[in-house]
């Protein structure tokens, strides 16, 4: 049954896919938003600051920095992020991103792992960025990372593909209840765009079997996704990680909606079991089904309006429309979400 | 990806040619840093060939400068017709030329003749006018800093403000090669060797001698991903082109930490020779030497050029530093030339006596049959290391097995078993055993025989020992208990006291007796000592097991030391001759000798000699030699089991080294059904089941060892815990 409704979401996922994804012909982040963000999180190297995390960076905020350059239009601060992330970040022997940055380390690069989030999102936004600014440099760029995230991160499990987390310490050899994922790092929107610059088949397959997966992610009494799953038969919360629903698995209703699923019984689950009445994130212990902890930064709030806003079409309510830099992670969230309202969902703002 | 390749060398191909025309070192970059296989490469330098017909190097015009730096520009076709039309910017010159930057002007110049062929440079670069562009300056003067973010900052700040405004395609390009340059450094200092070749490919215009550091760390990433020629050939582009003498020598230095001795002679030649006959490479041809010969002390097969050992002896001779003494000890020692190694240990240590002279001297020493003088050496320097204490024990083991047994001061005795029990030496305590007995004082020698086994519980020798020691004080409780425990194991110990093997062996008195034949009343007769002898430098690790040399005159001529062909022999000699070369610890020749004894008449004989060629293949490490020897001829069931055992437990261990657990286990579970395993393989097993992943099968085993105190139990139980506990 599971497997059936996830063909069926896959299928019709996939017509919505085929569409153009989210790519800003018009800015779709206003520009006192992306300069508030630049001035809190942009170093003048060019590096995104992690500040919730000791003030490193990484090849994910990075990516997310791409991005959101990208969607504000702005092709100076997009050259500008990028120069930092190819001198400091795109090392390793094989094409992808060293994960880890640390400004007091020396070499800063403190994890020559890669991230494979981080990865695929500096291909994306190097790929939207060849295209709308016509940089055949950012799209060779993209092409690389595009074929070495094929080349080192692809899994392929029974008759299904899947992204493993990094280049080395999740497959089978390297844990014992490895093969080990994060849902959260399947991002949708990014795999035509991916597809274009490394064409492969894979990337649908990507596509559909990730959805198929996230569907049949339903832990504890709550029958939620966890932030980390060990394939192994049956799937389950990866040992050594909280078996939590938690800030990683929260990006997964986000990703999916900014890729145009609509399905409304697994968003409702997600905005119901793991948004308060108030409207604040809970993160979930899946064993429990209890709350571990609260959260109301509008950046994790807009999600479940985000979620209401495309189920119930409900509008966006005024604070979360306004953009105020707290910390990189919810904002950077907060961002991601103005964006996608404003490029597909005007009528909730 | 290839074409663009193929674009790109054609560009420096062209752009070097046309603006220096230099073709040399223009072959040097596309055969450096060309990915492209061979066959690829060839069109690239036939053209380059066909170029130089044009302009024969000889009749070039002086070049401005020496190397041309810069060629980053497309195919001369194009950038010559493109030339033509575009205004030459010439405000870097004038920028870099107001700073006293002359490096930079003149790398700009030769940057700018490449792009444009047909361009002169202004004759005062101070006249250009001046940018009228202030923040255009500000960016150039924050380029000249090498603040690169900074003029990323300040073009996207600038862009900003003025949509309409385009930063200068030179800026740009300046601004990507010094991105490129970053990048190639950290990728390197990473250890990214892919990455820094990519790039180094990828950006020709840095691959210039006014970027050396550049060029070495793309010579080592060559290196490290195995393109030692093409390493090789980076370090010779530099001395072939660039001129700075500090980073010229430098080159070399750098190359000699990695490219073998035959390379580094070949850079070599490169060397300038000023008008005086001063060679510039002469202040690190004494370094090389050193360098070239301590590499040789790792390895005995090394080839060193004469010149270089005998640099090093002037060294040693007129420096005087007891570092060039030692070198050449343990250049010598590995080579077998036991004269010059004493000669240069002793010379080291006659200048600062140290724990890695001594530690030669006494491996000389003991090589040369004086071990009392090699423990006397040895003695202050026993604590200074782990192969410091190996070569001590070496030395007190083998000064022990003198045969006649030597004279040793009392005092001298003590400080031996003081450390022989410290360090529990079994093979030292077992010579003890030995020495005891040959002073007619069997009690003392059962004690240390039990010691030695008691620290190492497979010393057949010294099970041996107690055995016809056991038999001369007629402790026939003893003798019992002890071949009791060693049934199966040992044949010597299980027939030590049989009356009857007396006749057979003494009708064979023609032939050079060996212990094996001499296991009658107690009168056995010792075996040599082992030597450690540790190869190399003492820091070195490798220890290679080695038999000293048997000496004294009463075995001169004896023996199985002088080269006969077994094929010569009478079966039963061949017999004795393949025993006395196991005990050598020559087990190719002794099976070549059971060979022969194999066709003996007496089925004894063929037994013996089975049993032996089997034995002597198992200690070659042929287990399925060993195997096909056992059953030439059919053995008593001890032999067989014995025998078998070893077989099997020795593919076992081969098939689990060489990453075959599956099969070891398999192998285990054979050895097992002709008898209780042994320890070591129940931990064996217990590794294999822990490659395979069967964690529970390893789980019991380990937990079985560490149940009777097994230290590979409990490391396995460890190495379990760390697996289920341990996710990160």
């Amino acid at each position: 049954m599971g497997r059936m409704l996830a063909a069926l979401l896959a299928g019709i996922f996939g017509v919505c896919l085929a569409v153009a994804p989210v790519a800003a012909q018009q800015p779709v982040i206003a520009a006192e938003a992306w300069s508030a963000y630049k001035a809190k999180f942009l170093d003048p190297s060019g590096r995104i600051i992690d500040d919730g995390n000791g003030g490193i960076s990484h090849s994910e905020g990075q990516g997310y920095g791409l991005l959101l350059a990208v969607l504000a239009g702005s092709q100076p601060d997009f050259d500008f992020i990028w120069s930092f992330t190819q001198t400091e970040l795109l090392l390793r022997d094989d094409g992808l991103a060293a994960w880890k940055w640390s400004e007091a380390a020396k070499p800063h690069i403190t994890d020559i792992n890669n991230a494979t989030d981080g990865d695929i999102l500096i291909a994306y936004a190097l790929g939207l960025a060849g295209r709308q600014w016509n940089r055949p440099d950012y799209t060779q760029a993209g092409s690389r990372i595009a074929r070495a995230i094929l080349d080192r991160t692809l899994l392929h499990q029974g008759d299904r593909s899947a992204l493993l987390p990094a280049a080395t310490g999740f497959s089978a050899r390297d844990r014992k209840d490895g093969p080990v994922v994060n849902p959260s790092y399947w991002i949708f929107e990014a795999f035509p765009v991916l597809d274009q610059l490394a064409p492969s088949p894979e990337w649908a397959k990507l596509r559909n079997d990730g959805i198929a997966l996230i569907t049949d992610f339903h832990f504890g009494p709550k029958q939620l996704p966890a932030d980390w799953v060990s394939l192994m038969s049956p799937p389950k919360p990866a040992e050594g990680f909280p078996a939590e629903y938690g800030y990683n698995a929260l990006r997964i209703p986000l990703y999916l909606v900014r890729a145009g699923f609509t399905d409304r019984q697994l968003l409702d689950r997600f905005r119901r079991q793991t948004f308060s009445a108030n409207g604040t994130f809970t993160t979930i212990d899946l064993e429990s089904g209890n709350i571990r902890s609260n959260h109301s930064d509008p950046g994790y709030r807009i999600i479940n309006h985000i979620l209401a806003c495309v189920v119930d079409k409900t509008r966006l309510p005024a604070d979360l429309k306004q953009f105020t830099p707290t910390l990189y992670y919810p904002s950077t969230l907060h961002l991601l979400g103005l964006s996608f309202i404003a490029a597909s969902q005007p009528e909730c703002l | 990806m290839k074409s663009t390749f193929i674009a790109l060398s054609a560009a420096i191909i062209a752009v070097g040619v046309v603006s220096v025309k230099k073709p040399d070192y223009v072959k040097h970059i596309i055969s450096v840093f060309s990915p492209a296989g061979e066959e690829e490469r060839t069109p690239f330098v036939t053209r380059v060939a066909e170029q130089k017909v044009e302009a024969p190097a000889e009749k070039k015009p002086a070049p401005v400068f020496q190397e041309v730096k810069r060629p980053v520009q497309p195919p001369v076709d194009t950038v010559v017709t493109a030339a033509m039309d575009k205004k030459v910017d010439e405000s870097a010159l004038r920028y870099f030329a107001s700073r006293g930057d002359t490096a930079r002007l003149q790398a700009e110049i030769s940057r700018l003749k490449a792009l444009y062929p047909d361009w002169t440079p202004p004759k005062d670069p101070l006249a250009i006018p001046q940018n009228e562009d202030k923040q255009l300056e500000t960016m150039w003067d924050l380029y000249a800093q090498g603040r690169y973010t900074d003029v990323r900052k300040a073009i996207a700040e600038r862009q900003a403000a003025e949509p309409a405004w385009k930063a200068p395609a030179d800026l740009i390009d300046r601004l990507a090669v010094a991105e490129a340059r970053t990048r190639l450094i950290n990728a390197s200092d990473l250890k990214q060797y892919e990455t820094v070749v990519r790039i180094g490919s990828e950006t020709p215009s840095l691959l210039t001698c006014s970027e050396v550091d550049v060029l070495w760390r793309v010579a080592e990433a060559f290196f490290r991903t195995n393109k030692a020629q093409r390493a090789n050939d980076a370090y010779t582009y530099i001395l072939a082109n660039c001129q700075n003498s500090a980073e010229r020598l430098a080159t070399v230095q750098k190359a000699a930490a990695l490219l073998p001795a035959k390379d580094i002679e070949a850079l070599l030649t490169r060397e300038k020779v000023a008008p005086d006959g001063a060679r510039e490479f002469d202040s690190i041809r004494d370094d090389l030497a050193r360098r070239f010969v301590a590499e040789a002390n790792a390895d005995g097969k090394i080839v060193v050029s004469p010149e270089y050992v005998s640099r090093v002896e002037r060294l040693a001779e007129t420096g005087g530093l007891a570092s060039d003494a030692l070198l050449l000890g343990w250049y010598y020692l590995p080579r077998g030339d036991m004269e010059d190694a004493e000669k240069w240990f002793r010379r080291a240590r006659d200048k600062e006596d140290s724990a890695s002279a001594s530690q030669g001297l006494s491996l000389v020493l003991i090589d040369r049959g004086v071990p009392q003088d090699a423990e006397d050496a040895m003695y202050r320097w026993r604590d200074t290391s782990e192969d410091a204490k190996a070569v001590y024990l070496a030395a007190t083991a083998n000064l022990l097995a003198l045969d006649p047994p030597a004279s040793i001061k009392s005092e001298v005795l003590k400080r031996i078993a003081t450390e022989t029990i410290k360090s529990r030496d079994a093979a030292t305590a077992q010579q003890f055993g030995w020495y005891a007995r040959a002073l007619n004082q069997p009690q003392t020698a059962i004690k240390w025989f039990k010691t030695a086994l008691g620290w190492k519980l497979d010393d057949e020798p010294s099970a041996y020992g107690l055995a016809v020691t056991y038999l001369q004080v007629e402790d026939a409780k003893g003798l019992a208990e002890i071949q009791r425990l060693w049934a199966g194991r040992s044949e010597r110990i299980a027939r030590a006291g049989e009356e009857e093997q007396t006749e057979e062996k003494t009708t064979e008195l023609q032939v050079p007796a060996t212990e094996e034949a001499a296991v009658v009343g107690g009168q056995a007769r010792r075996p040599a000592a082992r030597v450690v002898v540790v190869a190399g430098e003492p820091q070195e690790t490798e220890i290679v097991v080695e038999r000293v040399r048997p000496r004294g005159t009463a075995n001169t001529g004896r023996g199985c030391k002088t080269t006969v062909d077994p094929q010569m022999l009478a079966p039963e000699a061949a017999l004795t001759r393949g025993w006395c070369l196991m005990e050598m610890n020559r087990p190719m020749e002794a099976a070549a000798a059971f060979e022969v004894g194999l066709l003996g008449s007496s089925a004894k004989t063929r037994e013996d000699a089975a049993y032996g060629q089997s034995l002597a293949y198992l200690r070659a490490g042929l287990a399925s030699k060993a195997a096909v020897s056992a059953v030439k001829a059919p053995q008593n069931r001890k032999r067989a089991y014995e025998l078998q055992s070893a077989i099997l437990a020795d593919k076992a261990v081969a098939a689990f080294d060489a990453g075959r657990a599956r099969e070891a286990i398999l192998v285990l579970d054979q050895l097992k059904q002709i008898g209780p395993e042994r320890t070591d393989l129940l931990s064996l097993r217990g590794y294999a089941y822990l490659k395979l992943k069967r964690y529970a099968d390893a789980r019991q085993v380990f937990e079985a060892l560490a149940a009777i105190g097994n230290r590979d139990g409990q490391r396995g139980l460890g190495i379990l815990y760390r697996i289920f506990n341990d996710h990160e």
